[in-house]
């Protein structure tokens, strides 16, 4: 019974952090607090900055933080690394809060290195299957190699602003954006699993659900999102850095929800899906619009999380998260069944969920730019605009398919999950609703997101209908996922293993001759001394007095 | 007289001494040949004395050492050799080394 210990632990971490975060929601002031200011001794100021925007996150990350804690009491029941686990769940929402609050650059730094150690060490929580070991050690090293991007970055602003606080530099004239601004974007793509650094995310799926809901999905893949939102005055000064960011943002939400669309798991279907979802804010934050981007950030954190719990009961109920060991569980799950639904209805931006609304927000943004009311090229805008709205519908198509497979067609069996697995579940379905207070609404782009997303869900059912109700897609291409893994399985492996062999090379036949030379010509001339040692003490006596003999002769004809 | 006559009268004692070490397998004859060779040194140290005309006759003086020092060297190396002698029975010192 002590697995509630932990949730009393998390629930005062909570309590806090929502005392601290509610006054500032929705306010326009913003606090800074300095607790240590830097000297000599500490490097780094601890330092506090909250706003709305950091308000929101932090209640965003406790609250699913706490609804995840609370779900794997019944999730995890038996497991018998329980403690480990739920405490690396505080250590990273700890991580999270440092990320979202500091005004240290430094303090950022270390709270986002944490989060990454808590992801690795949380994918490979069973570590007892090859794969979570696999997909924990990827997980890893993607992101820690694009952390480097930011450490860099920082430094880079440290020695270009004098300063590293964020309020500080931000207060400041933008200067050498263009290197600062690159830098943190490939810190940002590492972290947030935007192409072409993406590949780890599906990957990390053999964790535990519960975490994939919380890490993969609401906090740290969005903390990219985040740091970009905080410094947009310093991204927006270059227009280099924005177009890069929109083209990434482009590419990786077609391509990440093609990939959805092919998937035979759901699990991992959903990860290709947060993917897309990310790119989403990401466009809205390279035409400028942090609120747009921010503000889906949050419903997508809420409604994905809430997908991926209702993943998480729909595996408990059939053990797998393969799509072909579900069908028609509306019947026996109906909880999971109406919670699921309205998740699938944000992702797919129904009315009146809050999925429909953001993602609105987001198209807005989108347009402004294709206007060449932002800081990308006209061109670049539209070309975004008009992906975006293409992944719109696609989006709807891989949802309505999901959902068809699992809860429609024959009955399978199945069973409802434990009352705290269904409490979470149903608290972010209530919040898919409830976040749509106070959303701005956009009627021309909600007509047509919902003509998309109505066409989208009726090309699906009557696909379904007509094939006898099976959704298999057949797209070798799709269900490779486009090989864009090649290059971190197999060509920098390979690259990496062609170089240790020259390295070889040059050691044994290059580096090592000199040693082995020296070797040899010691071996050489003990061989020559050798013929001398005769054993014979006359023979030696003779050849030191010669020895003498010649020297003293030497010294007496030369001096 | 010059120096010379007797520096080269030392060096072929010198010479004969070394060449009684290194030939003779005899140790009686070789302990001969070390004497030789102190002896050619005694003889130079004295003959650099008288040269230099030195006041306290450093020279002579360490020759009296030196021929101290050979007769206890002497004694000692006759007992060894006698030591030997009843060990092996012999004192040819080819032989004694291929007998131990």
């Amino acid at each position: 019974m002590n697995r509630w210990a932990y949730v009393l632990l998390t629930a005062a971490l909570t309590a806090v952090v929502a005392l601290w975060a509610i006054p500032y929601v929705g306010d326009s002031t913003a606090d800074t607090h300095v607790w240590v200011e830097g000297n000599s001794l500490l490097g780094v100021s601890l330092a506090v900055h909250i706003d709305s925007l950091a308000a929101q996150v932090l209640l965003l990350a406790v609250g699913i933080g706490l609804l995840v804690q609370i779900y794997s009491t019944a999730y995890l029941q038996h497991h018998p690394r329980y403690r480990s686990y739920a405490l690396v769940i505080i250590l990273f929402l700890l991580g999270m809060i440092a990320v979202v609050v500091a005004d240290d650059f430094f303090v950022l730094l270390i709270g986002w290195e944490v989060m990454g150690l808590c992801s690795y060490l949380l994918i490979g929580h069973e570590w007892e299957t090859p794969e979570a070991r696999a997909g924990a050690a990827k997980a890893f090293l993607m992101t820690r190699v694009a952390d480097l991007g930011l450490l860099v970055g920082i430094i880079v602003i440290g020695q270009t602003y004098g300063t590293y606080r964020i309020s500080e530099v931000l207060a400041q004239d933008p200067k050498n954006v263009t290197a600062i601004g690159l830098l943190l974007l490939v810190a940002v793509v590492g972290k947030s699993a935007q192409f072409p650094l993406h590949t780890w995310l599906p990957d990390a799926m053999p964790g535990p659900t519960p975490i994939t809901a919380l890490i993969h999905a609401a906090t740290m893949v969005a903390a990219g999102v985040y740091l970009v939102a905080r410094l947009l005055p310093i991204f927006e000064a270059s227009q280099l850095v924005m177009t890069a960011l929109a083209i990434i943002a482009a590419i990786t939400m077609l391509l990440a929800a093609l990939c959805a669309l092919a998937q035979t798991d759901l699990k991992r279907a959903l990860a290709w899906s947060t993917v897309s979802q990310l790119a989403f804010m990401f466009a809205a934050l390279s035409m400028g619009d942090r609120d747009a981007g921010t503000d889906h950030l949050l419903s997508h954190g809420a409604f994905k999380a809430l997908l991926f719990l209702g993943c998480g009961c729909l595996m408990h109920a059939v053990g797998s998260s393969a799509l072909s060991a579900m069908g028609g569980l509306r019947k026996a799950m109906p909880v999971t069944f109406l919670s699921m639904t309205i998740g699938f209805a944000a992702l797919a931006g129904f009315i009146p969920t809050v999925g429909f609304f953001t993602k609105d927000s987001v198209l807005a943004a989108l347009e402004h730019g294709a206007k060449g009311d932002a800081a990308v090229p006209a061109s670049v805008g539209s070309i975004v605009f008009y992906v975006a709205l293409a992944t719109t519908f696609v989006t709807a198509v891989y949802a309505a398919r999901l959902w068809l497979t699992a809860f429609f067609g024959p009955a399978k069996e199945g069973h409802e999950a434990p009352r705290a697995m269904l409490g979470p579940v149903v608290v972010l379905a209530i919040a898919t609703f409830a976040l749509s207070i106070g959303q701005p609404f956009h009627l021309g782009f909600g007509l047509i997101s919902t003509g998309v997303a109505v066409l989208a869900t009726a090309v699906v059912v009557y696909a379904w209908s007509d094939r006898g109700g099976e959704l298999d897609i057949d797209a070798p291409l799709l269900t490779r996922e486009f090989d864009l893994d090649a290059p971190f399985t197999r060509w920098i492996p390979a690259a990496t293993r062609e170089a240790a062999r020259l390295v070889v090379v040059v050691d044994r036949d290059g580096v090592d001759a000199y040693p082995d030379g020296g070797a040899a010509g010691a071996q050489l001339t003990s061989r020559a001394l050798e013929l001398v040692q005769s054993r014979n003490v006359q023979r030696y006596a003779t050849v030191m007095t010669v020895g003498v003999i010649a020297l003293v002769a030497a010294g007496v004809i030369w001096t | 007289m010059p120096l010379l006559y007797p520096l080269v009268l030392a060096a072929v004692l010198f010479g004969i001494g070394v060449y009684g070490v290194l030939a003779r397998r005899n140790a009686v004859l070789m302990l001969l040949g070390v004497e030789l060779m102190l002896n050619a040194v005694n003889l130079n140290l004295v003959a650099f004395d008288a040269w230099l005309g030195d006041e306290i006759h450093t020279g002579q003086s360490l020759t009296l050492f030196t021929i101290a020092i050979a007769a206890a060297e002497i004694g000692l190396g006759l007992a060894i050799i006698l030591a030997l002698f009843r060990a092996v029975r012999t004192i040819d010192v080819d032989q004694v080394g291929a007998q131990s």
